[in-house]
């Protein structure tokens, strides 16, 4: 009997936790209903990318010393490069170069190891194409640089979290020259040369 | 007791008065309601379903619809449409038929069951004395339907999802007549205009849900589950049975499934708010504030104000309750199938009867509470 009542208050007990427990998912559910949306009206809202995004891969030709470099580097041997051998002047001719990026991963390897620095990222993501060898770019579509969402009249630019004040969350109506948390480079580089100077003073006299 | 306003005689006399016969101006009478039920029910569908989509969209810290119409809401009629244009498919190996038959047979008791609601004390189609009883009997038509869906759609999905909105509509309609049953033993009545009448006279305190506050839980519970809202969505689990029995349909006859599927919800709530919440009643007993401020009961305008009001109510406290439900929806995980079938039979059941054996006993030591 007294068995069976233990049982009885058991279960009672474990419908009530479960009760609670749907409360407080309930209280935080309904917590969110307050919070600003995070949304950004993609075509006519976009995030200014940070500056070490790793988009579309800038190339310029004419730097290009066809070495091959970011062939190898590059893990599944993507970019194409078309040289011959000039014998009148002993040198490499680059005739086409191309990066196929459909097939891309952005990695960054080839612009990490160009040694003559023809390679950079870009901040372009938006590769959208109807046909898939559209993104096969040759070194014309390579050398394009891609808009800025800041200099776009029809975009309006917003910040990325990081880059927002102390305390902002929302990128929405920020003051134009409002500064995020933190030092900026220059900011630390100025510190770091007023120290370099402090030290040297002494050392002088 | 004065028993508010009165359109159908008003009605029908003014069309006696021009000289009709009596039974005339009643046929005249009976399509009006009709018709404003089901436009009422299907601009309710809309409200729901945008009222979804922005309260999901809030609860994730999106916008959700935004553009067709001001804050969105003509999002639902263009969801409409869309589906109205859509090809009526039929797949090449499904009953043609029971293909067609099911989503109407899913449809047409919802719809049929908006019969005993009651917006006011005579503002519903008909006050039938088996009027609880009938939306119950109602609801396990729907079934029916979708086993058929399922099942003619020759699809394993569909089959699945069929046979799991059968188990699930059996497992729960016991404890949901159970609860039910409390609720009409202590109003003596299945009439939903009596179970109202019983809750009034004390304002928000005369509420059923202060005497049924298990009863309220389980009868939410198992309307949820009858619903086939989400935690208790296995019937159209989209991550393991594609879209249950809906999974072939498209177009006209997927759009029936979607409108019955949140008439039904709309519903449940109303009914909720019908059972536990009052009805029509204000938080504070009008009657007697018009008395003490000497308003006869009579005057026009009071009537007319405490009729919209009681609209307003009805329909407030049922979006109130469909707010909870899309709550819940981002709150809850689903249940698997046996979990869904262990809350109903060991759960709710053995609650249900033992809420309605201390129901009784109240009734018999408290009659003046408990409605002897």
């Amino acid at each position: 009997m007294f068995n069976f009542l233990k049982q009885v208050g058991d279960y009672a007990k474990d419908a009530a936790q479960a009760a609670k427990y749907i409360g407080q998912g309930l209280s935080v559910t309904f917590d969110h209903m307050q919070r600003r949306p995070v949304t950004v009206q993609y075509p006519y809202e976009k995030l200014i990318p940070s500056e070490r995004y790793r988009g579309r891969i800038h190339y310029e030709f004419d730097k290009c010393i066809s070495c091959e470099v970011c062939v190898r580097v590059c893990p599944i041997n993507l970019p194409i490069v078309d040289w011959e051998f000039d014998k009148a002047t002993k040198k490499k001719k680059l005739n086409h170069y191309s990066i196929d990026f459909g097939v891309c991963i952005f990695c960054g390897n080839c612009v990490e190891y160009c040694p003559t620095n023809c390679l950079s990222m870009t901040e372009e993501y938006e590769l959208a194409a109807y046909d898939r060898h559209e993104l096969n770019y040759d070194s014309v579509a390579l050398g394009r640089l891609p808009y800025k969402v800041t200099q776009d009249p029809m975009v309006t630019a917003l910040r990325e979290f990081a880059y927002l004040p102390k305390g902002e969350m929302d990128p929405h109506d920020l003051p134009p020259d409002a500064q995020r948390a933190g030092q900026r480079p220059e900011e630390l580089v100025k510190a770091l040369q007023k120290e370099a100077a402090a030290q040297a003073k002494p050392e002088e006299s | 007791m004065n028993s508010g306003i009165d359109l159908q005689g008003s009605f029908i006399q003014t069309l006696t008065e021009f000289g009709l016969p009596h039974d005339l101006a009643r046929a005249f009478w009976i399509p009006l309601p009709m018709i404003l039920v089901v436009i009422g029910a299907v601009v309710g569908v809309l409200v729901t379903v945008w009222l979804e989509r922005k309260v999901s969209a809030a609860a994730q810290q999106r916008i959700g619809p935004e553009f067709a119409g001001p804050l969105g809401v003509l999002q639902p009629v263009a969801d409409g449409l869309k589906l109205v244009f859509k090809e009526d498919l039929v797949p090449n190996k499904a009953d043609p038929w029971l293909f067609t038959l099911g989503p109407v047979l899913v449809v047409i008791p919802v719809i049929l069951s908006y019969l005993i609601v009651p917006f006011g004390q005579n503002l519903l189609i008909t006050d039938l004395n088996v009027g609880i009883f009938l939306w119950i009997s109602l609801s396990s038509i729907a079934p029916i339907g979708l086993l058929m869906a399922g099942y003619s759609s020759n699809n394993k999905y569909s089959l699945l999802g069929g046979l799991r909105a059968a188990a699930q509509s059996i497992s729960y309609e016991i404890p949901l007549a159970l609860a039910v049953l409390a609720v009409v033993m202590m109003s003596n009545s299945l009439s939903t205009i009596d179970i109202v009448e019983q809750q009034s006279g004390y304002g928000i305190l005369g509420w059923n849900i202060w005497r049924q506050p298990v009863g309220f839980l389980i009868f939410w519970i198992a309307a949820l589950a009858e619903c086939e809202r989400l935690p208790f969505d296995l019937p159209e689990a989209e991550e393991e049975i594609v879209a249950g029995y809906q999974t072939e349909y498209s177009g006209m006859r997927f759009a029936l499934f979607y409108v019955g599927s949140y008439i039904n919800l709309v519903l449940s709530a109303l009914i909720v708010a019908i059972l536990y919440l009052g009805g029509w009643e204000f938080p504070i007993p009008l009657d007697q504030l018009a008395g003490w401020l000497g308003v006869s009961e009579t005057t026009p305008w009071l009537q007319v104000t405490t009729a919209s009001l009681g609209i307003i109510m009805t329909i407030l406290k049922a979006y109130l309750l469909v707010f909870l439900a899309v709550l819940l929806r981002w709150t809850l995980p689903r249940v698997r199938i046996d979990q869904l079938l262990d809350l109903g039979w060991k759960f709710l059941l053995p609650v249900a009867l033992v809420n309605l054996l201390l129901t009784a006993a109240l009734k018999l030591v408290f009659p003046f509470a408990f409605g002897g």
